[in-house]
């Protein structure tokens, strides 16, 4: 590792000037969000597990696995140490007077030990990122089964120097397709796509949306990717920035000759897209089998993180890594008109 | 019938297909969709259909389509306005459109998509994602869809046609829409465009495969396109 990280430093990219941040599904993202329920505290701490035990079986708090039964109590100086979960106010009787002994029925739960209810906030759904069960301890303590690779994602440390050094080189290369296209008149937006096991670029586009709607830069890489294996249906050689690799296997092989030994176009493939997909790139990165996706910034109605999260929509059959903010400053400078 | 200067602005305000249009094209998809099925591609037929709400149409003034592309080409042709034809266009299709095909369709401002059965597992017209509603201001212009046409029958072709395609189809035909996945249109082209997802027959599909797939298809449109015209006029 460290022979490597010494080889990168010479090189002149100033990779501390952009922090690549994971773009979660929703369940990641959002609150985990608050229910109500019954707590009471423990007058007399011996008689706890017998009080766990007995409340477990008449309230089984099933669905709410992640929320501890007892914490310790909050207030200082409370006379009594811990508090016990007793039931979600959805699950509890009808009762004109909230009391301990009509909430417990009578032959389930000896009371004696418990105090006076009252309602407290739990977190509904387990937590699945480390912010979220930061928040969500503080109404009630919650287990977290931690993923660590996560929290070091939103944290902006996933990737090493040299990695980031790699990003930053696939990057410059869309920026400078996106360029090419601002130059023609196009839409200042460019992709790369690159195999990470070899580490080459496989195709480089731009968008091409004045001549074809739907000739977006994505949907120009994706043709390219599948013409360097044979296939594609457009020509872009008018384009002298938009590229592939050919490689020289690919002609060897016949078409559908090999077909079950083929993956999908894009498969275990990284993209690099100076601006965040439309939902129709988006899908189609999902039909392609895109392995990761990295973009500098932000659209409007982009759908990996604005509008949708096409990348972790549950009924897709395809799920994919997304990261914003590489080169985010490069990337928005695209966007100034240029003087003329 | 008031004056045609009326019942024009009239269908510009809300373009909107009759009933009568709506079971006439929904018939010639489903003529393409079995035709697929008996030549073993995926059943699913797609047309477009410019201005009909012209009182009398010539067959110069209509026409059907399965790409995108070939009503580029069309209106290149005749010199015409991509953006007006598609204004006028509608897409009868006789399975939901995918997610992608879904935001083609805004892109090229088509207003109303006619289709018959939902597609849970890509469909991008409210079964998966509502992409043909949503506050997209930049992503072309919203669309009305129209469900539920024959949509037992498109059901049963797709059925038919993985039970042919897959042995063990019988077990997983019960969770069909499980095992299908389709959409039209294309990242290249508008086409009809299908790949059957994990873990089924996807690994042997490739993305040429499917352009081999979809040239054929195109192909057997075209001819039948061609015909229907024949008869018809």
């Amino acid at each position: 590792m460290e022979p490597q990280t010494k080889r990168w430093k010479g090189s002149v990219c100033d990779t501390d000037s952009w922090v690549p941040y994971p773009v979660l599904s929703d369940e990641q993202s959002q609150e985990v969000g608050l229910i109500e329920a019954f707590a009471a505290p423990i007058l007399d701490k011996k008689e706890t597990s017998r009080l766990v035990r007995e409340l477990n079986s008449v309230y089984p708090l099933s669905g709410l696995q992640h929320i501890k039964r007892v914490r310790v109590c909050q207030k200082e100086g409370s006379p009594h140490p811990l508090e016990v979960l007793v039931c979600r106010v959805s699950d509890a009787p009808d009762m004109k007077v909230i009391s301990i002994d009509s909430l417990l029925p009578s032959d389930g739960v000896r009371c004696n030990g418990l105090g006076e209810p009252f309602v407290v906030k739990v977190p509904a759904r387990p937590p699945l990122t480390r912010p979220q069960f930061e928040l969500a301890s503080k109404h009630w303590p919650t287990s977290f089964h931690e993923d660590k690779q996560v929290t070091v994602a939103l944290r902006g440390e996933l990737f090493s120097p040299p990695q980031k050094a790699a990003m930053h080189a696939y990057m410059m290369s869309a920026v400078a397709a996106a360029r090419a296209a601002k130059k023609m008149g196009m839409e200042p937006v460019g992709a790369v796509v690159v195999d990470p096991s070899t580490e080459r670029i496989i195709a480089v586009g731009h968008d091409c949306r004045a001549d074809h709607p739907l000739h977006h830069a994505v949907m120009v890489c994706i043709d390219l990717v599948a013409r360097s294996q044979g296939g594609g249906c457009y020509s872009f050689d008018r384009y002298p920035a938009c590229l592939t690799s050919l490689t020289s296997d690919a002609f060897h092989n016949e078409p559908d000759t090999d077909a079950s030994s083929q993956p999908y176009i894009c498969t275990g493939y990284d993209l690099y897209v100076t601006r965040e997909p439309c939902v129709m790139c988006a899908m189609a990165l999902v039909h392609s089998r895109i392995g990761r996706v990295f973009y500098g910034n932000t659209a409007a109605d982009g759908a990996l993180g604005t509008k949708f999260r096409v990348h972790s929509q549950k009924d897709l059959n395809h799920h994919f890594e997304v990261y914003r903010g590489i080169l985010s400053k490069q990337c928005e400078d695209l966007n100034v008109p240029t003087a003329t | 019938m008031g004056t045609e200067e009326e019942s024009r602005a009239a269908s510009a305000e809300s373009f909107h297909p009759s009933n009568e249009d709506i079971e006439k094209w929904m018939a010639s998809a489903f003529d393409m969709a079995k035709d697929a099925l008996e030549n073993g591609e995926v059943p699913v037929g797609c047309l477009m259909v410019y201005n009909i709400s012209e009182p009398k149409p010539s067959p110069f003034e209509m026409f059907y389509m399965v790409a995108l592309d070939q009503l580029l080409d069309w209106c290149h042709h005749r010199n015409l306005d991509v953006k007006s034809v598609c204004k006028q266009t509608v897409l009868y299709v006789t399975v939901e459109p995918c997610i992608m095909c879904a935001a083609a369709l805004r892109l090229f401002n088509i207003p109303v998509v006619v289709y018959g059965c939902r597609n849970e597992r890509f469909g991008g017209c409210g079964s998966v994602l509502d992409v043909s509603s949503a506050d997209l201001p930049q992503t072309g212009t919203t669309f009305k869809v129209c469900v539920g046409h024959r949509a037992e029958e498109a059901v049963e072709m797709l059925k038919t046609f993985y039970k042919q395609e897959n042995p063990n189809g019988d077990q997983t035909i019960s969770s069909l829409l499980q095992i299908f996945f389709l959409c039209i249109f294309s990242p290249p082209f508008l086409f009809v465009f299908f790949f059957v997802p994990p873990p089924f027959t996807s690994s042997n599909i490739s993305w040429r495969h499917l352009c081999y797939k979809y040239t054929l298809c195109r192909a057997s449109f075209q001819h039948h396109f061609l015909e229907t015209l024949h008869k018809q006029f």
